[in-house]
């Protein structure tokens, strides 16, 4: 447990090293928060209503689907794995700091979203702040395990760019962040349903946590965590 | 004298490629022990085999004692510290590290250093730190002195000359054959994924025949003679040159390498 812990503390320090880590999961957030921020409540007011869940969206898959991948395709790679795998140390290790630490990171950032988009553009506060934090919990722990199996499936870093890339931008521009989906062609609203931005955003802004938005997410959660698992199993054994 | 490591039969493919065509190998507790080959001859795969690292098809392989591995083709993360490194894998090991190995191997001058900011060899010596870390019986060491200058080999020759001292088997794989004639008691060859060597140094020497290479200066000239019979040619040439009225300068007598011997036995000369 100790080295577990050590673990933990250590990834963490090693995130806030990275360059990655700190653009994806707060600088870029951040500044697109700035500016679309003042954009959308200026051209738009009714959109404050929703800003704060917006921006947290947009921040989370952000984090997850471009910040983790090239951490955890690091990990893996051949010659890292190799002196993990020497030295004793389970090869799920890896994953599992990386999503812990990557959680908390989102998490911090989510509440500075929270805390300073009512101050600097007059959002509105989540009427329902329960269902809020819980469909936050929930859309972080999917996000990230969609993002696992890019960082464990693509091994060099410019095919792992490639496919966050192909991830992030659909699931930020169909799941109703940028403007409602209802005003989406119905094939896009389709397709925008695959991804979890779309359930997490409308979770956050629903009165209370429904079944029916929370099972496409279990289902995507639950078949990412068999991919993970199959992938480390497959990258272990030689 | 019981074996820290023995396999037997051990057999690895790699799709229709066989590496591995049943190899025995038998290793003594307290020896250092090196396994050789040219490129592809199944050198790493026989040791990740036996490290536990890569699934075999068939053979038995038995480790009596922990085991350490410090692999060639082995990284950390870019912005990891050696403190931090050496650290995590002690906790995972439940171990503490321990001060005067870590010393003895200079690990201490790069605890706060990123490891991406490390020289080759200071990641060379990190590794072996790690691999050390969790008090081994066997330490696996690939290639250790690779990337390493001059002081930073000597020094890691004279710590797995340490180790060994202190009842440590090392198993160690390397194309430096000086440092395998230096270091190790006993070789295994393998060529074309069998072993066509396994003994000492000196059997190895004997099974090949004492090949020498003696050179003569004299003021009349340079004269290179080869034989197998050291005592007679040396006494039949220096009546020669006698017999010559030549002066002798300088004598050299080569007894052939380690790494001559290496390479009839390797590529079946």
């Amino acid at each position: 447990m100790e080295g577990f812990i050590y673990g933990v503390i250590l990834q963490w320090k090693l995130d806030l090293r990275s360059r990655t880590m700190l653009i994806t999961c707060y600088a870029v957030p951040l500044l697109f928060f700035a500016v679309m921020g003042g954009v959308f409540s200026s051209i738009t007011p009714e959109s404050r209503e929703t800003l704060i869940q917006s921006m947290t969206v947009f921040a989370v898959t952000m984090g997850t689907l471009i910040g983790l991948p090239p951490s955890l395709a690091e990990i893996y790679r051949r010659d890292v794995k190799n002196a993990y795998q020497a030295n004793g140390v389970p090869l799920s290790l890896g994953l599992v700091l990386i999503n812990i630490s990557t959680f908390a990171h989102l998490l911090i950032m989510s509440a500075i979203l929270y805390g300073i988009a009512p101050v600097l553009f007059d959002a509105k506060i989540p009427e329902h702040p329960e269902t809020y934090f819980g469909g936050l919990l929930v859309l972080i722990a999917v996000s990230l395990s969609v993002a696992s199996i890019i960082g464990l499936a693509v091994k060099d870093a410019a095919n792992t760019s490639m496919f966050s890339i192909l991830l992030f931008l659909p699931s930020v521009m169909l799941s109703g962040v940028m403007f409602p989906s209802e005003l989406l062609p119905e094939a896009l609203a389709v397709v925008g349903k695959f991804f979890p931005a779309t359930w997490g955003y409308k979770l956050m802004t629903d009165s209370g946590l429904s079944l029916q938005t929370l099972c496409p997410l279990c289902i995507i959660f639950i078949i990412a965590f068999i991919l993970c698992l199959t992938l480390l199993k497959k990258i272990s054994t030689r | 004298m019981t074996n820290a490591l023995e396999a037997k039969g051990l057999w690895k493919s790699y799709g229709e490629k066989v590496v591995l065509k049943g190899i025995d190998l038998c290793v003594r507790q307290g020896d250092i022990f090196a396994l050789l080959g040219v490129n592809g001859a199944g050198k790493t795969t026989a040791l990740e085999c036996i490290e536990g690292l890569r699934k075999y098809e068939k053979g038995t392989i038995s480790v009596n004692g922990k085991i350490g591995i410090q692999l060639q083709s082995a990284a950390l993360p870019a912005h990891i510290k050696g403190e931090e490194a050496l650290r995590l894998f002690a906790k995972w090991n439940r171990k503490t590290p321990d001060a005067s190995m870590l010393a003895a191997l200079g690990v201490d001058a790069i605890a706060h250093k990123q490891y991406q900011e490390m020289s080759t060899g200071q990641k060379r010596r990190l590794h072996l730190a790690l691999a050390l870390i969790c008090d081994p019986d066997i330490v696996f060491l690939d290639e250790p002195t690779a990337g390493l200058d001059i002081e930073g080999r000597i020094s890691l020759h004279k710590y797995i000359r340490d180790l060994k001292a202190h009842g440590k088997t090392i198993i160690l794989a390397s194309h430096d054959m000086a440092e395998v004639e230096s270091l190790c008691n006993s070789i295994a060859i393998l060529r074309d994924g069998k072993i066509a060597f396994a003994g000492t140094v000196i059997a190895l020497t004997e099974k090949i025949g004492k090949h020498y290479t003696i050179q003569i200066r004299t003021d009349q000239g340079l004269e290179t003679y080869e034989t197998d019979d050291i005592g007679p040619s040396l006494t039949a040439m220096l009546k020669s040159c006698q017999e010559k009225n030549a002066v002798i300068q300088d004598i050299r007598v080569d007894r052939g390498s380690l790494e001559q011997h290496f390479l009839k036995i390797a590529k079946g000369e």
